[in-house]
């Protein structure tokens, strides 16, 4: 999901139609996007955009686009007409191995307001973030034009090549850049792996940027007063840089630029042939509308099918009674298989006028059996007077060591937590209940509480989730009996035979405590919880209590999910 | 039966106390006390049965009675100060104002009164700073003295026309006082050959119920509007009991369930669904990354060769597919599950087709937890696999899900985006509180994520988001409740 602002008024000028906030929120469902805040007195919209794979929709111009489409404002691809620049940009085969791509278009007769401006940094920083891969696949640069001579060298150059980045006032080589610069902090890391620094300089050389991290701060920058500028796409990945051109020129367009062309001068190590950019050349795809109605459940004709894709701003040419050839706007990338254009066309029909059928699958329902297993156990549990709980499977190590008396951490660890109290899985419940209690302590006593949940182990480097049952009993009177009845009962119950084998654990009493043994194999323990335990976690009264492995306990379905 | 009736059962300390009061026409409670020798509330609860046996009438009756204050009791003990007065006077025949103040030891508004009130009744004389009687002999106020007395050893009840006296020069106060007469209402003497004797007890016990002393007892009465103990009772917890019921209605709708693990290989959190390795949902701001145990393994499976094809060229879908080069090592790394969708990613091996699957399955993200975020919680998810299924129909299985299983009666559909289906489906309603909320989502599984299991069908894939739905009807507004560590609320929320 892409979040971006927009003004209402400018949305509503730019549709030609004066639609109200919900009529507009309304229209934008169909370009998969929703208004989640409007601030009237600043006139900005929020809107989410929730599709991530159309960068084309992440600015109003796009989105308008669409709703005029939706609207019968406008109808099928969006024409663009392109005048040569003479502009040419050379490609250094160096770059072949680091950022080998770029694409470039001139706009002119530009009518740049600040909003607008805002408008186009806010799009290239949303394509840049997400659909660049935080610049790593492909970034944008605006230049301009005024002050650049071609043809212009795309190239490596010498780590001491200096120029004034953006928001500086004196020179910095480009090492000093990554060291100092606040993108050359953020972004040098892309840089640095390529192991050369790549360059845009104009033929008289003068700087342009360095791609990707920082435009020069005179010809980098673009003003209310610019009426003509460049366009560059650096990166990786040739569709990519050349589709974010389109996007970014079909943006201007609409707010009434003209755009030129610009020629990229390949060499062969990188792409066989030169290129014009922006490259409109339009994608095709041929469906089948026999499948596609099958797939939807719809019943439409080719003609109709033609005049949703033309709503969706798609063009299609019937070839026989069944098959269209749909024609893709240059701007779009997303579209992958014959089911996206499904999609549109259902989107264009309206998902709430297609008609939800009375559908019927016929088969048996079922919970699976360790389900069902579990809920036995539930059920004895709550039979015996137990409060049922449910606590949080990420916890803080020491819940599971230190407050417990263990120093075992072999549990799963996070590497990217957001905060010490969800870092680690639990490996087992009862460290988890003894924190409850600790919360506790104001409440009337004896407090019985359980959780039947699951946990995650791991056997050889191989890690299992598993359900675990723990059970925990507070009060001034409570004994090693009063844990021990219940188990007992519970494997009675469950018609599994256990003994329970006299053994120190340190969450538990000495010669209180042991392990639980089904058919000699260790699957819990049992005791009365170690004073000790009980001080550290703030608990004032005597606790006694069990954990059980289920997966175990033969008569039970229960078993271990192994993650691979 | 007749013989029961006339029967009357009562206790042995209710006929002490019936024959007590039978012995007087009439009877007051302190007198029955000390009669009896019981303390006030045994008496009060015997006689409350006689009374309720319309055996004895009982009178409550309001009088004023004098009780002497702090001056009275002095009065009592030293004299009335005028009495002290003559007294003195006539051991001393004349004494200056401070002599007699000196001697008296009285405060000095009581003197002046006392000399005062003497005064007026002309019985002493003052003459040159000099006070002395007038006549020797004189005795004044010695009835005022004893009435005093009499109330203080309760010998006289009413001070007759001395009260106003003993009101005004503030010797004694009148207060209210209750007094309660008894008086048989049928004589004792009557009815004594038909009362029998019972024995009141406050406990049945089983030897009363063997041996049969039951039918002698009698039990006493409770009170059944004091409040009873806390009680608290096995129960689940709300959410989890949610949960059930939610598992309740998909499993009535013929869905089986799914489980799979909580940690996760990236596989099938996200390859196996078609999102491409470097989609920034699998950044790591976004997903869990497990860094202990360091390293996975995939699965030494056909399929997922299938799938790097699927990513890489779309292989024999007539997908364009993601077009690089995909990497086996980071669809090997452990992420813990982001989405419910990797329990049905799994269910896919193998598939039986005609078949509905569901699974309510906790998943991991990387929010900082607070009123709105939880860093786990649950999602329902599932899927639905038949040759005739249709895209309409998936809109048909919202409604169902939508009306049975959320139970909600209004709802819309929009367009939606997920990397592995196409197209894909928002469920929303709004709530006269909360505005819109999105609680289900939708679509057909892309055939990139289907073919390479070998499935030929189109697969359903189906989402509920219910904890919204959960914290609406228990009026919960943070979200962390859902896994609460208060015992108050899991021992006390309402079930319904």
């Amino acid at each position: 999901m892409v979040t971006i602002k927009a003004s209402y008024n400018n949305m509503k000028e730019l549709i030609g139609e004066d639609v109200t906030v919900a009529e507009l929120d309304e229209l934008l469902s169909f370009a998969k996007s929703e208004i989640d805040d409007y601030v009237r007195e600043e006139d900005m919209l929020e809107i989410n955009v929730k599709t991530s794979n159309r960068p084309d929709l992440w600015c109003p111009e796009g989105l308008v686009r669409e709703i005029k489409g939706i609207l019968g404002k406008e109808k099928a691809i969006p024409s663009l007409s392109i005048k040569t620049s003479g502009y040419k940009v050379k490609v250094d085969p160096k770059l072949a191995s680091s950022r080998p791509y770029i694409a470039c278009a001139v706009a002119k007769n530009l009518h740049l307001s600040d909003y607008i401006i805002k408008q186009f940094m806010q799009l290239s920083d949303k394509i840049d973030y997400s659909y660049g891969r935080k610049r790593k696949k492909a970034s944008i640069g605006l230049y301009n034009l005024s002050m650049i001579k071609s043809p212009i060298d795309y190239k490596v150059i010498e780590k001491t090549h200096h120029f004034v980045p953006l928001g500086y006032d004196k020179e910095m080589n480009l090492e000093e850049i990554l060291e100092h610069h606040e993108k050359g902090l953020e972004y040098g890391y892309i840089v640095r792996e390529y192991g050369h620094y790549p360059i845009l300089l104009s033929s008289d050389g003068v700087t342009l940027s360095l791609p990707p991290i920082i435009n020069s701060n005179t010809v980098g920058r673009i003003t209310e007063e610019t009426k003509e500028c460049l366009i560059e796409v650096t990166g990786t990945n040739f569709e990519t840089v050349n589709v974010e051109l389109n996007i970014l020129c079909q943006t201007l367009a609409d707010r009434g630029a003209e755009i030129f062309s610009v020629e990229i001068v390949y060499p062969q190590e990188i792409h066989k042939e030169n290129v014009i950019t922006p490259e409109l050349t339009k994608q095709e795809i041929i469906v089948d509308l026999e499948i596609i109605n099958k797939y939807l459940g719809t019943e439409i004709t080719p003609s109709t099918a033609i005049k949703i894709l033309e709503k969706r701003r798609f063009e299609g040419k019937s070839l026989d009674t069944s098959k269209i050839n749909v024609i893709i706007p240059p701007y779009r990338l997303d579209i992958l298989h014959w089911v996206d254009i499904a999609e549109e066309i259902v989107i264009g029909l309206d998902y709430n006028k297609v008609g939800a059928t009375k559908w019927h699958v016929l088969t048996t329902g079922g919970l699976s059996q360790e389900t069902e297993d579990e809920n036995k156990v539930r059920d004895i549990l709550i039979g015996t007077g137990a409060v049922e709980i449910l606590t949080n499977t990420l916890t803080d190590s020491t819940i599971l060591t230190d407050k417990v008396n263990l120093d075992d951490d072999s549990f799963v660890k996070i590497g990217n937590a957001v905060s010490k109290s969800y870092s680690v899985i639990r490996n087992q419940i009862y460290p988890n209940l003894i924190s409850v209690l600790s919360k506790n302590t104001h409440e009337s006593y004896p407090q019985i509480i359980f959780e039947v949940g699951e946990v995650v182990k791991i056997d050889n480097e191989k890690p299992y989730t598993q359900t675990n049952l723990a059970y925990l009993y507070a009060d001034a009177e409570a004994s090693f009996e009063d844990a021990h009845k219940l188990l007992h009962r519970l494997m009675s119950l469950l018609n599994v035979e256990y003994i329970i084998e006299s053994k120190e654990h340190p969450s538990f009493i000495s010669g209180r405590c042991g392990i639980i043994l089904v058919e000699g194999e260790k699957c819990g323990v049992i005791g009365e919880i170690h004073p000790n335990v009980l001080e550290k976690n703030l608990i004032w009264v005597p606790v006694v209590g069990l954990e059980l492995e289920l997966f175990l306990l033969p008569s039970l379905s229960c078993e271990r999910k192994f993650t691979f | 039966m007749n013989n029961a009736e006339n029967k009357i059962f009562l206790s042995p300390e209710n006929v002490k106390l019936y024959e007590e009061i039978s012995k007087k026409k009439e009877i007051s409670i302190e007198e029955l006390l000390e009669v009896t020798k019981l303390n006030r509330g045994k008496l009060e609860y015997h006689l409350s049965f006689l009374v309720s046996e319309k055996l004895v009438e009982r009178n409550d009756i309001l009088t004023k009675k004098l009780k002497l204050t702090k001056t009275g009791l002095d009065a009592v003990k030293n004299g009335l100060i005028e009495r002290r007065i003559i007294k003195i006077l006539k051991e001393k025949s004349s004494v200056s104002f401070p002599g007699l103040s000196k001697l008296i030891q009285s405060d000095k508004k009581e003197l002046n009164a006392g000399i005062g009130l003497l005064k007026k009744q002309n019985i002493l004389k003052i003459e040159n700073g000099q006070i002395s009687l007038i006549d020797e002999n004189i005795d004044f106020n010695i009835d005022l003295q004893s009435v005093l007395e009499g109330i203080k050893t309760s010998q006289i009840d009413d001070a007759g026309i001395s009260t106003e006296t003993i009101v005004k020069r503030n010797l004694g106060v009148l207060e209210d006082k209750k007094d309660t007469i008894l008086k048989t209402i049928v004589d004792y003497s009557k009815i004594k050959d038909r009362i029998e004797k019972t024995i009141e007890v406050s406990r049945l016990t089983p030897e009363m119920i063997r041996d049969g002393s039951w039918k002698t007892i009698r039990l006493k009465e409770y009170n059944l509007k004091v409040s009873p103990p806390h009680f608290f009772v096995g129960r689940k917890q709300p959410y989890a009991q949610f949960l059930d019921d939610v598992k309740r209605k998909l499993v009535a709708l013929g869905f089986q369930e799914m489980r799979g693990p909580i940690v996760e290989l990236e596989f099938w959190n996200f390859d196996a669904l078609f999102q491409a390795q470097d989609h920034p949902a699998r950044e790591w701001s976004d997903v869990y990354r497990v860094s202990n145990p360091q390293k996975g393994s995939l699965p030494q499976e056909e399929y997922v060769e299938l799938v790097q094809k699927v990513h890489e060229n779309g292989y024999d879908t007539g997908s364009k597919g993601w077009r690089y080069k995909w990497d086996p090592k980071k669809s090997a790394r452990m992420v813990l599950r982001a989405q419910g969708t990797s329990v049905s990613a799994r269910t896919l091996v193998n598939l039986a087709v005609p078949s509905k699957y569901f699974s309510i399955s906790r998943c991991y993200r990387p929010d900082t937890v607070d009123v709105t975020h939880l860093s786990e919680f649950n999602q329902v998810e599932g899927i639905v696999a038949d040759p005739s299924i249709t895209f309409r129909d998936l809109l048909g299985i919202l409604d169902t899900f939508a009306k049975d299983v959320a139970g909600v009666k209004e709802y819309t559909f929009k367009p939606d985006y997920y990397p592995f289906t196409e197209p894909s489906v928002e469920l929303s309603t709004v709530d006269p509180n909360l505005g819109r909320i999105e609680f289900g989502g939708a679509g057909i599984f892309r055939p990139e994520v289907t073919r390479p299991f070998g499935i030929e069908v189109p697969v359903i894939a189906w989402g509920l988001g219910i904890d919204r739905l959960f914290m609406v009807k228990h009026e919960i507004t943070d979200i962390r409740e859902l896994f609460s560590h208060k015992l108050d609320w899991l021992r006390e929320e309402k079930m319904i």
